[in-house]
């Protein structure tokens, strides 16, 4: 699958691979709040963040210093890194 | 056996040179079953909890007759308890640690916690029998044959009183502490609880903080234990819980925090996310402090290679051991073997590594 690149896209992407890592069930790309904590509302763990920053670095082909992916606490934050990053390639 | 016989017969070129995708590394048939088989278990998130100040011995050493929590006073009253265990529940605790001094003296207390929080590990010294209606692990502490342990905890046959009250028993690990004393004893030790057909995992001594006792490693009696626990892993697979990689990571010359920055309250001031923003350390007030927070209070930091830090602290890196296939293989028996010990019916697995793989950013000893 071609990665996204725009901003809007990568919210859609990013909303798909944490849907996907996290088995989310009864929600869409589409419908997923990129605003929403997935820390605080969502309720997912260490583990699980870094697990979906392992899947973005695949993704992307970015490199995601672990200091910065436990602040990567909703999927908007999430896509704007990835653009921030990939304007450095 | 040197370091240098070691490094030439068991470790495993570094693959690091190459750069590695997640996506790679899981195309290993066997690396993506083990881990699915462990991320199951990612919505763990522990919290610890003093008992009682009573003990029925008096160790060298213990950790809880350090600081000022042996001094807080005891929450004797069953309906406090099973409020807090309510309280963290709410909070996204899914797993609780009962620890000092002794939790077989408030049975009544495990049981509450267990009604209302099914899992969890009770740190015991295995000489009063808990009731099988508590259904958590029991970690039972071992620390030499019994004549250290007459020397070192002023207990008789401690050992024979264990297995009595715990063979046979599936909540039960033995837990063997090695000091820089009892190195040579663990053969024997684990010989007679492999013949009753116990499981056993290792410790290190680490010491209190302040401690100026004699127990205290130093890199020969290290290097001498990790040799050791490798050579009973392999000797006794059925009862013995442990890695290739677990040894390293508890033997090396560095302590746990230098080696993977331990993310307890108590050494990591970011409440972001992880341990750093749910864990708690609870007194038998049931009262906790941030500042003091972690699995052992009162360790010297330094020095600090509990089994139990471990188990959290190195389970926690998964994204600086995702980088490359024997990183990950050891993360990932480091990971099976701590859900092993401390999960009631978590089967473990076959090792993927029976050779030794550095710690990330390490070399193996030194």
């Amino acid at each position: 699958m071609p990665v996204a690149t725009d901003t809007k896209k990568i919210v859609i992407h990013v909303a798909q691979i944490v849907i996907d890592e996290l088995k989310l069930e009864d929600i869409t790309p589409e419908t997923f709040d990129p605003d929403i904590d997935l820390i605080d509302e969502v309720g997912i763990d260490s583990m699980d963040l870094a697990t979906v920053a392992l899947v973005i670095q695949d993704k992307y082909g970015i490199k995601i210093d672990e200091d910065d992916y436990p602040k990567l606490t909703t999927v908007r934050f999430i896509a704007e890194y990835i653009e921030r990053k990939l304007k450095l390639i | 056996m040197s370091t240098e016989k070691i490094t030439k017969i068991d470790v495993k070129a570094d693959p690091a040179e190459k750069e590695w995708k997640f996506s790679d590394i899981l195309a290993d048939r066997k690396i993506r079953e083990r881990w699915e088989k462990v991320r199951k278990y990612f919505f763990l998130r522990e919290s610890t909890y003093d008992m009682t100040h009573r003990c029925n011995v008096k160790c060298d050493g213990c950790y809880y007759f350090e600081g000022d929590k042996q001094f807080a006073s005891e929450n004797t009253d069953v309906n406090s308890w099973r409020n807090l265990m309510k309280e963290e529940k709410a909070r996204g605790i899914t797993f609780v640690v009962l620890a000092g001094a002794e939790p077989s003296l408030v049975p009544e207390l495990c049981e509450v916690c267990y009604k209302e929080m099914p899992l969890g590990v009770i740190a015991s010294n295995g000489i009063k029998f808990i009731p099988e209606s508590v259904g958590y692990k029991i970690h039972i502490s071992v620390w030499g044959n019994d004549e250290s342990s007459l020397r070192v905890r002023n207990a008789k046959n401690m050992l024979i009183r264990q297995i009595e009250n715990y063979k046979n028993d599936p909540r039960a690990v033995f837990v063997y502490t090695f000091t820089k004393h009892n190195i040579d004893e663990v053969e024997e030790v684990t010989k007679i609880l492999s013949e009753h057909g116990s499981k056993i995992t290792f410790n290190i001594f680490s010491a209190p903080v302040g401690y100026d006792g004699d127990l205290r490693h130093n890199e020969e009696s290290l290097f001498r234990t990790r040799e050791n626990m490798v050579r009973l892993l392999l000797k006794y697979p059925d009862n013995v819980l442990f890695s290739h990689y677990s040894a390293v990571a508890h033997t090396h010359k560095y302590g746990l925090h230098d080696l993977y920055s331990c993310s307890y309250p108590r050494m990591n001031p970011s409440t972001d996310i992880g341990l750093g923003r749910s864990f708690r350390q609870y007194r038998t007030d049931l009262t906790w402090d941030r500042s003091a927070a972690c699995c052992v209070p009162d360790t010297d930091c330094v020095d600090c290679r509990h089994y139990a830090a471990g188990s959290a602290v190195v389970t926690a890196r998964l994204f600086r051991h995702a980088n490359n296939p024997e990183s990950f293989k050891a993360w990932l028996d480091y990971v099976d073997t701590y859900l092993a010990v401390w999960v009631m019916e978590y089967e473990k697995g076959k090792n993927l590594c029976d050779y030794f793989v550095a710690p990330p950013g390490y070399d193996i000893f030194l």
